[in-house]
């Protein structure tokens, strides 16, 4: 096996009363597709949430690259290379497209703090990597319009393209299909599948349709009331019983 | 940020041409000097709670406490050590910078109200200050004292010199904040403002941001505050207060926050509108008031704002609603942070 990227030890908050997560434990290694299942309120989002430092968990731990991130603000788990989405797209409404990738590039060039406007020379690098950024998700053609005039499909995609512009080497995706049409879900699929493929990065996504999560994730997580039902392969969760029962017994029948 | 255009410029020009000229042209207006002096100044100190209101998102409903400390800066500076005219200006500037520096800390894990209520009850202690240490800032009274000579000239800079000199201040104040604005530091301080949480998870320290945010406000208003003390030649505890915070957001908000020239449309309704309406009504906060509720209610993006949208070519952007959220919560991620 190869290097273990990011690791969750028994990890579990609450809400108030709510358990929402319980004794969660996860390991992520570079270069997989990992994907986590479950119905809804199974604790998905909010184990998302400890991972990328959102919540602090009240149990457990959360290492990245081999360091204890547990309660690592955000911004800090970021520059050490966790980029994430969310389930309700998170983009700068009133920026262009250019502009939303601008700030995370800049960002991960260190240039955030520079009170000039940028000079010949970093600004032609910053193109070019606004432009590689647009070609891989295909939005070159809309580079200078407002995100807020853009479709729900291209603002997911362009969430997906700011998560890669501070250079991450894992990607956590929170349900980049939720409400797309069938069109756009394919190229979103795609796009997931490039992410691993040309750009060498390990993929961690929620997702609620079965057929693209068996499709795409060589390891899989089901949640179900907070806790972790089962852990393997497709091959493997497809065949567990407990798993069939609890959860794709229902949405299989829907999705596939 | 959005590029001006080729109109933009001929606007831009056409007004400097206005305000080169405002010395010939107020009084057949029947309009003091000094008021168009008043006018750019709080055209300068708009533009620094601009740069937090309309720029990075916060509410700096205590902004007076960073001018009146330049007011009282150049005040003593010059009562006690008798400098000139520019270093009792950069003195000024540096006494808002200070301000900043103490409250600050403070206020960088608020956002929304609370952000907005901490920064009065700070303003407020600086303005107790200035009214209790009678010995030093003359307490309730105020301070007199006399405008000093420029450096190395000797010049005394009166009437028109003096409005000039401030509108070259104006002017560079201006340059600097377009140039700002236009940077990376402008366009994350912008993204701030717009999602927050985005910003975070882009890998930004946002208090970081907020917090030189509020020391450049800080020295900008600062040396507006030199500016007025310079002016009047008198400091008094009232400009510290939440009174003149309030007429300056005022100003910004009617001006509209977010554009460059905004705070100055703003200074100039606020400004000539109270020379006018206080000398013929007695009652002339009022119209005043109504127009401000008009604007925040019809115009959310001001004057200036809405005016700008309805240029063709921009009229899809951006709706209304998104730049003043009073209410919005300290952040999520924070809630565990500390
Ligand atoms: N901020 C919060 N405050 C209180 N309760 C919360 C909060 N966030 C989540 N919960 C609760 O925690 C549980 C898990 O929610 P979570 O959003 O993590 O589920 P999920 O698996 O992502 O669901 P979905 O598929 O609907 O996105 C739910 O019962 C939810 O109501
Ligand atoms: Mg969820």
């Amino acid at each position: 096996m190869s290097d273990l990227l990011l690791e969750a030890k028994g990890v579990g908050k609450r809400f108030g009363g709510v358990h929402a997560v319980e004794d969660v434990s996860l390991r992520v290694y570079a270069g997989s597709i990992n994907a986590i299942i479950g119905p809804n309120g199974a604790g998905k989002t909010t184990f998302f949430n400890t991972l990328s430092g959102f919540y602090f968990p009240d149990a457990g731990s959360v290492s990245f690259t081999g360091a204890d991130v547990t309660r690592a603000p955000s911004y800090d788990r970021v520059r050490m290379g966790m980029g994430r989405t969310f389930q309700t797209s998170s983009v700068f409404p009133e920026l262009t497209v250019y502009e939303n990738l601008a700030v995370g590039i800049e960002s991960a060039d260190n240039l955030s703090f520079r009170f000039r406007t940028l000079s010949r020379a970093q600004r032609a690098t910053l193109d070019q990597k606004v432009d590689r950024l647009l070609g891989f998700v295909g939005l070159g053609a809309v580079a200078h319009r407002p995100l807020a005039e853009l479709a729900h499909g291209s603002q997911r995609l362009c969430e997906i393209a700011m998560s890669l512009s501070t250079e991450p080497k894992l990607v956590l995706l929170d349900e980049p299909m939720a409400g797309l049409a069938q069109a756009e879900t394919s190229r979103v699929v795609s796009v997931i599948r490039n992410l691993h493929a040309e750009l060498g990065l390990t993929v961690l996504f929620v997702e609620h349709n079965m057929r693209v999560v068996l499709s795409l994730a060589q390891q899989i997580t089901v949640l179900d009331r907070g806790r972790v039902l089962a852990t393997g392969t497709p091959t493997e969760i497809s065949a567990n019983a407990e798993v069939r029962e609890a959860y794709i017994g229902k949405e299989v029948i829907e999705h596939v | 940020m959005k590029p001006i255009g080729i109109w933009g410029w001929v606007a831009t020009a056409i007004l400097f041409v206005l305000l080169l000229l405002a010395p010939q042209l107020a009084p057949r207006l029947h309009l003091a000097l000094t008021i168009c002096t008043d006018v750019l100044l709080f055209a300068i100190a708009a533009m620094a709670v601009n740069l937090l209101l309309g720029y990075t998102g916060v509410l700096p409903f205590g902004n007076a406490a960073f001018f009146g400390l330049g007011a009282y800066g150049a005040g003593l500076s010059i009562q006690n050590f008798h400098v000139g005219f520019i270093t009792s200006l950069v003195i000024g500037t540096l006494a808002g910078v200070v301000g900043a520096v103490l409250i600050g800390p403070f206020l960088l894990r608020r956002r929304g109200i609370y952000f907005a209520l901490l920064m009065i009850a700070f303003g407020q202690v600086f303005y107790f200050i200035a009214y209790r240490f009678t010995n030093i800032t003359g307490g309730e009274d105020g301070m007199n004292f006399t405008r000093p000579p420029l450096e190395g000239l000797g010049i005394h800079l009166q009437d028109a010199g003096f409005y000039y000199a401030i509108l070259l201040i104006f002017t560079l104040v201006v340059v600097g904040f377009w140039l700002l604005v236009r940077s990376p530091f402008g366009r994350t301080l912008v993204a701030i403002k717009q999602n927050e949480v985005r910003a975070r998870y882009l890998g930004l320290n946002t208090d970081r941001f907020i917090f030189v945010a509020l020391m450049i406000s800080a020295a900008i208003e600062g040396l507006a505050g030199a500016c007025y003390g310079l002016s009047i030649m008198f400091a008094y505890p009232l400009l510290l207060d939440w009174h003149q915070s309030g007429d300056i957001v005022l100003m910004t908000i009617l001006g509209g926050a977010g554009t460059i020239f905004g705070p100055l449309v703003g200074a100039i309704i606020y400004v000539i509108g109270e020379d006018i309406l206080s000398t013929a009504l007695p009652w002339w906060q009022i119209p005043l008031g109504a127009l401000f509720v008009a604007c925040v209610l019809g115009f959310p993006k001001g004057l200036l704002g809405t005016a700008l949208d309805l240029l063709p070519g921009r009229k899809n952007r951006i709706e209304p609603g998104h730049d003043l959220d009073f209410a919005a919560p300290i952040i999520a991620d924070r809630e565990t942070t500390r």
